[in-house]
């Protein structure tokens, strides 16, 4: 008697109704060695499920978290850069196309480019500051990572923002970039607070 | 298994989405064992398992506001760790299937008295087809979807599983007298 190859034991075990499956199971029924091999093949597959689980031994998370926040940072960078170029084009809008600002939606795209040249102009002022290279108080420390979390927070929506509907989006955007302006004025007086309070 | 590994997945989903850094090692540690493991059983090192450990849960901090809860978030997870460990097979340029069959075949007659143990038996196998057998029979994924994660064909993941299957039947002395 020929018996079953492995390759229809192994297609038997699959839920869909493969060409030949019907006369694979007629031979089954029949012959005591395949049906003795289909199980150890059951078999084989529970105890591959059976092994235990196998364990890093080193944590990666700190390494997955510097490289998120290396992101986020990145993502920052890139929103100021953004905003730098959104005020160039708000003043060739302003000049070139005047007439047009009456058809513009309520919600005017100059406020939007009004806060993110805001955030721009906060940006270059923290850069000047440098904190990076400035050792602050664990208190204060405390509150500027807070902050920093939150400006990487709402950099993420801003991001996410992208993919909503115009005005949806519009509504949206003007209100995460004000929040970054607040968030980012509030960063720069922790800052200066903290440096002309040692007389930086 | 996503409230088994993660009691209160929705909220701290919600809180990922929002950038929360708590929230993303929250999901981490909940799901590092079967991602490591996941990656482990398909690469060949620890060190290559470790980076896709990494590589996953970076993926995950990135996309996590793309997650439509529209399936469990393990299976979400679990598909980018199996696309980066295929990834990472083919960025070391994975030994063909067939490549090591001589090698490993030997004489079949000595082979049915080695009686491997399983996790010997499965790390022998070559890397691909370890992969299939772990992704269809354990993992659960269909030949269709093991066939998009490899850009190869069903039919290729289909061959694959029957092979391994014929040699862990032979290494593992489990062929059936006739």
């Amino acid at each position: 008697m020929t018996h079953l190859p492995i390759e229809t034991l192994v297609a038997l075990r699959e839920s869909g109704v493969e060409p030949g499956t019907a006369a694979a199971r007629e031979h089954l029924d029949g012959c005591p060695h395949c049906r003795a091999e289909l199980e150890r093949l059951h078999q084989r597959v529970a105890r591959f499920k059976a092994l235990p689980a196998l364990r890093s031994g080193r944590d990666r998370w700190p390494a997955v978290r510097d490289r998120v926040r290396a992101e986020r940072r990145r993502l920052r960078a890139r929103y100021a850069g953004f905003a730098g170029l959104a005020a160039a084009a708000s003043v060739a809008a302003v000049v070139g196309l005047g007439s047009l600002r009456q058809e513009a939606s309520p919600l005017s795209p100059v406020e939007i480019e009004q806060a993110m040249t805001r955030s721009r102009d906060l940006e270059t002022a923290l850069d000047r500051i440098d904190p990076e290279s400035r050792v602050l108080d664990g208190r204060t420390a405390g509150i500027a990572q807070e902050l920093e979390d939150r400006i990487a927070r709402v950099d993420q929506q801003l991001e996410m923002a992208e993919m909503m509907e115009q005005q949806a989006r519009d509504t949206r955007v003007l209100r995460l970039w004000r929040e970054r302006v607040g968030l980012l004025d509030a960063l720069v007086d922790v800052h200066v607070t903290r440096a002309s309070k040692v007389g930086l | 298994m996503d409230s088994y590994l993660l009691s209160d997945a929705e909220s701290v989903v919600a809180r990922a989405r929002q950038g929360d850094e708590t929230a993303l090692e929250a999901l981490y540690r909940a799901f590092e064992v079967p991602v490591y493991n996941l990656a482990r059983r398909i690469c060949r090192t620890t060190e290559d398992a470790e980076d896709v450990l990494q590589e996953t849960f970076f993926e995950v901090c990135r996309s996590i506001g793309r997650y439509r809860e529209e399936g469990s978030l393990w299976g979400w997870i679990r598909t980018i760790a199996a696309s980066k460990a295929l990834m990472r097979l083919r960025r070391n340029k994975y030994r063909d299937t067939d490549e090591l069959q001589d090698e490993l075949v030997g004489n079949p007659k000595e082979e049915t008295h080695l009686r491997m143990d399983l996790e010997a038996a499965l790390e022998r196998l070559p890397e691909v087809s370890r992969a299939v057998v772990w992704l269809h029979d354990v993992e659960g994924y269909t030949h269709d979807e093991i066939a998009g994660m490899m850009g190869k064909t069903p039919s290729f993941s289909k061959s694959q599983l029957a092979r391994a299957h014929a040699r862990l039947r032979r290494w593992l002395g489990e062929e059936v007298a006739t």
